[in-house]
């Protein structure tokens, strides 16, 4: 194995063959690890004309915290934890992955109540996420005031979560067999009160956020992601429907309660920061549709069907599971020795990692507002993108 | 002698005696220097006053009122409903290390804070706050306020220039494009009030009023001046959705992102004296500035008008403008640069000049109202 | 016809996998000219200023929680995950046999468990149950796994220190058997024997082998304990 190692010099010789000869206006700026944009440690190395982007390109390492490696160490039922640390506005979705694909692999069997539970939590995590995500978005377009609304109805279904699960943002919740306890009493009541709740909260963002015509001056037709440049990216989430490609596993191929449930997949058409806006509105919308759908009726039964004292072992080979998050298809992959509850080796495929890299396509030809708002509508969260 | 009669008080309109501070220096100057003097250093202390003063509660309203839009509390802490944050700011400003960068042009660096705020101390002496509250006035008054407020530009440019860093050049040449843009639908705007008012006093404008603000006297066209005018003054001063020379999200902080401590606190403070001064100047020439509401020739309710205080007038306006200004801020997502620039050469700028050439066709058919008096 | 028309979404159905797939297709932005252009964009932002004007006027809608001052009413929920405890009977004797489960369940080595053998029940007795404040994520497989209900996460706050050792500490408040071991013991005077009472820092803490020797905050009553 040759690890290649590259200076800055090198970089920006590799980036513009014709940079250093001083012909052209063309210059070079770091975008992070340490800027406003970036949220997080996301470093973005810039190639300028002027303000014009001529060559974006992420560099990553610096929040690779070796949870992969850690996996190796672990019990699954103990790796879950971790991947709260992924995405953590989806830590309830990477539990479910994990246990998803651990549960597949042991052949065992969930409740309905349990995956009723999942369905639940994970809709309502989705819903939390975008609403962070369009509060941020509206922030880094300059219009402070959506952040903070985005954050007080968030901050609503954090108090949901933290009644029955007795965590806000780390929830090592879903366990192999079902989640760790059941829903608390009044979870049912406090989830219809927040429906009734947010209704109106999402028409006043549309009115401020969706129909402002500098929000829509900033966001149509910028950074176009054809479909094609989306599937051969591995883009997925609302960044691929955005491109045109109706590909949700919720509906591709259901898992949990979705199976029973109605609801619509928002599609882009051009696939530009406008539509990707659009797909995560549109998103919140049927996520709310569908808690209403599972609020109607709650499954009787145990809530986990593994007891805690039990080993979870893996058999022998490789086992893979997938699901939707709130950014797109995290894939665990499993190798198992067989015999343990440890794995072998353990992978994620994350969302955010494929996404980022559709930064190097689309923020050519813009500026670098433009880069910022397209960013911001690929919803990056950057631990996810280096584990 | 005359028997008081209320009657006669309310019937007769009241004479408003522009007497500013600069005006009673010269006039003592013959008889005797040292109230001359006097007045010139109570204009200093005034304008002196006024500039921290303004700062300091411009800055605690807006983070008050960015709370309310949020909300939250806003400042909460130091003081009662935290009214001394921006004091313990201040302070905490004075003591902070004063950083100048590493190959930065230090010359530059160190004064270009000073610039910025030596424009806003120069046009807060020709605003006129009420009659007798007023530094100076100017036969050339409007020529004055556009020449400054253009001048303000050059502490923005050097700052952003002289820091040794992509970020706040680039928030530095954005300013530069955008507040030489803005400044000419802003002149544009005035100027419709010049060719009603007759003179580029600033005291005379607001007199000119007497019989009615512009912005309805002038029926559709002082309407459209003043959309134009707190349009481009909001770009000029570098507020939302025009900010894009420090774009926290897209250049850090733009051009003041290598300044700390009291240099930067100059930056922030002519920002808010900035805002203040626009809403002042949009209140003058459009509003009436201190001129009560008077309707012309209604002389009964012009009266009642009156018995309000000229300076109260003019801080109702200021205030409602500066408001009108904050909501913007806390309202609207940002421009891109080429947009704003658009917005000002295709629309703004098209829009103003068709504006003011109705307005003269208004003013030489006499179309407004009261074209008598 | 506005610039953006919320109910412009088209419904329509697509095969995707193999499966055919309700989609929602989002609108796109409608330009009509620059006089249109201007007149709807002036609108829109006159619709934005109307949502957030009453939020500028009044106070009704103020979300803040004033923190220190509301710590009196401030109530977290009672599955809140905070401060492993043991659950304690009314006796203040705990359940915990030392059978290690929780040791083992935890990811990140927060506990520690030292047993010995105790000279009157001949049972696995608890000496020190070791929590490590500082490595633990709160995960609550401990509490989940504990076959013996003898945990729980407590929802205190504020557990901020200045000194790290002080967020290290045991458990239990004596070394001896747990409560039901305890029953079986018949004789008063072999009971009184039964435990030695421990304080939380008792032994060493486990950062580096280092004890609490000159712990600073230590002195001042403050501690990471309860």
């Amino acid at each position: 194995m040759t690890v290649q190692a590259y200076t800055l010099d090198d970089l920006v010789k590799r980036l513009d063959p014709q940079a250093t000869e001083g012909a052209s206006q063309q210059y070079f700026l770091n975008l992070g690890p340490q800027h406003p944009a970036a949220h997080g440690v996301l470093r973005v190395m810039l190639f300028l004309d002027g303000e014009t982007v001529v060559r974006a390109i992420p560099v990553l390492g610096y929040i690779h915290r070796g949870i992969e490696k850690m996996g190796e160490s672990l019990s699954t039922r103990q790796f879950i934890h971790l991947t709260d640390r992924l995405d953590y506005l989806s830590a309830l979705m990477n539990n479910w992955a994990v246990a998803r694909t651990v549960e597949k692999a042991a052949g065992i069997e969930v409740s309905p109540r349990a995956e009723w539970i999942r369905t639940i939590m994970a809709e309502l995590q989705r819903l939390q996420s975008h609403l962070l995500w369009l509060g941020v978005l509206g922030m880094d377009l300059g219009a402070f005031t959506p952040f903070l609304w985005g954050f007080r109805d968030r901050e609503e279904l954090t108090y949901i979560f933290e009644e029955t699960i007795g965590a806000r943002l780390t929830m090592n919740y879903v366990l192999p067999g079902g989640v760790m306890s059941d829903i608390h009493p009044e979870f049912a009541a406090r989830v219809k009160k927040y429906v009734a709740y947010i209704r109106p909260k999402i028409a006043e963002y549309e009115a401020l956020l969706s129909g402002n015509v500098i929000l829509e001056e900033r966001l149509r037709n910028i950074g176009r992601l054809s479909a094609e440049d989306a599937v051969s990216i591995g883009a997925t989430g609302p960044v691929l429907r955005a491109s045109g490609v109706a590909l949700d596993l919720r509906k591709a191929s259901p898992y949990g309660a979705y199976d029973k449930l109605e609801f619509q997949v928002p599609v882009g058409t051009v696939g530009d920061s406008w539509d990707r806006y659009w797909v995560r509105f549109e998103e919140m919308r049927q996520s709310i549709a569908m808690i209403e759908q599972l609020l109607g009726g709650i499954p009787e039964g145990p809530h986990m069907s593994v007891k805690p004292a039990v080993k979870v072992k893996l058999p022998e080979g490789v086992h893979y599971g997938q699901l939707e998050t709130a950014r797109g298809i995290l894939g665990v992959f499993i190798a198992a020795a067989g015999g343990s509850d440890v794995p072998y080796r353990i992978h994620l495929r994350s969302p955010t990692f494929n996404n980022l890299w559709s930064v190097t396509r689309l923020a050519p030809g813009w500026r670098i507002a433009d880069l910022v708002a397209i960013l911001t509508t690929l919803d990056l969260v950057i631990p996810d993108i280096e584990r | 002698m005359s028997v008081f009669s209320p009657a006669a008080v309310i019937a007769a309109p009241q004479v408003f005696e522009v007497k500013t501070l600069a005006s009673r220096a010269a006039t003592a100057l013959p008889g005797s220097l040292l109230e001359s003097a006097l007045y010139v250093l109570l204009a200093v202390v005034w304008i002196v006053a006024l500039l921290a003063l303004t700062g300091l509660a411009l800055i605690y309203l807006e983070r008050k009122i960015a709370g309310h839009f949020q909300c939250r509390l806003g400042p909460m802490r130091v003081g009662p409903h935290g009214i001394f944050q921006t004091v313990a700011d201040t302070i905490k400003l004075l003591v902070k290390e004063d950083f100048v960068p590493d190959g930065a042009d230090k010359v530059l660096h160190v004064v270009a804070p000073f610039l910025a705020l030596t424009a806003t101390i120069l046009l807060l002496v020709i605003l006129p706050l009420s009659p007798i509250l007023q530094a100076a006035d100017m036969n050339i008054g409007v020529v004055y306020v556009t020449a400054i407020s253009g001048f303000g530009v050059m502490g923005i440019l050097l700052g952003g220039w002289s820091s040794n860093n992509k970020w706040s050049m680039i928030g530095a040449m954005r300013a530069g494009a955008q507040i030489i843009s803005y400044e000419i639908s802003a002149t544009l705007a005035l100027l419709v009030v010049v060719l009603f008012a007759g003179t580029l006093r600033l005291s005379g404008i607001v007199q000119s009023q007497a019989d009615g603000w512009w912005i309805w006297r002038a029926h559709g066209v002082g309407v459209v001046a003043f959309v134009i005018y707190v349009i481009a003054s909001t770009a000029e001063i570098n507020r939302t959705p025009f900010d894009i020379p420090e774009g926290e999200s897209e250049l850090a902080a733009g051009f003041h992102t290598e300044y700390s401590g009291i240099r930067f606190a100059f930056f922030f403070l002519a920002e808010f004296i900035n805002m203040f001064l626009v809403a002042g100047f949009a209140a003058t020439f459009f509003w009436g500035g201190w001129m009560p509401f008077h309707v012309g020739g209604l002389d009964g309710f012009n009266s009642v008008m009156d018995l309000v205080p000229a300076g109260a007038w003019f801080a109702a306006k200021t205030s409602a403008l500066v408001f009108l200004v904050m909501w913007f801020r806390w309202t609207f997502p940002r421009l891109r640069v080429d947009q704003m620039m658009r917005l000002e050469w295709k629309i703004l700028l098209p829009v103003g000049f068709v504006n003011l050439f109705a307005a003269a066709l208004v003013v030489l058919y006499g179309l407004y109202f009261f074209p008598g008096t | 016809m506005a610039l953006f028309d919320p109910k412009g979404a088209r419904a329509e159905t697509r095969q995707v996998a193999g499966k055919s797939v309700a989609v929602l297709l989002a609108p796109r932005l409608v330009r009509r000219g620059f006089l249109h252009d201007v007149f709807y964009g002036l609108k829109s932002l006159l619709t934005g200023m109307r949502v957030t004007l009453p939020y500028g006027l009044t106070t009704s809608r103020i979300v803040t929680r004033q923190y220190p001052e509301n710590r009196g009413t401030l109530k977290m929920y009672e599955r809140y995950r905070a401060r492993l405890t043991f659950i304690r009977d009314g006796q203040g004797r705990h359940t915990c046999t030392g059978c290690r489960n929780c040791e083992k369940a935890c990811p990140n080595g927060s506990i520690i468990i030292e047993t010995a053998k105790g000279a009157v029940t001949g049972k696995n007795e608890v000496q020190r149950f070791i929590w490590r404040f500082d490595a633990c994520t709160f995960c609550n497989l401990c509490v989940y796994t504990c076959p013996f209900d003898a945990l729980e996460m407590k929802g205190d706050f504020e557990h901020a220190v200045f000194d790290r050792r002080l967020l290290v500490y045991n458990l239990n408040s004596y070394a001896g058997p747990h409560a039901s071991l305890w029953d079986k013991v018949e004789d008063e005077e072999q009971r009184k024997t039964l435990a030695t009472k421990i304080s939380p820092y008792d032994g060493k803490v486990p950062l580096a082998g280092t004890s609490m020797a000159g712990c600073p905050a230590r002195a001042h009553g403050e501690g990471g304990a309860s």
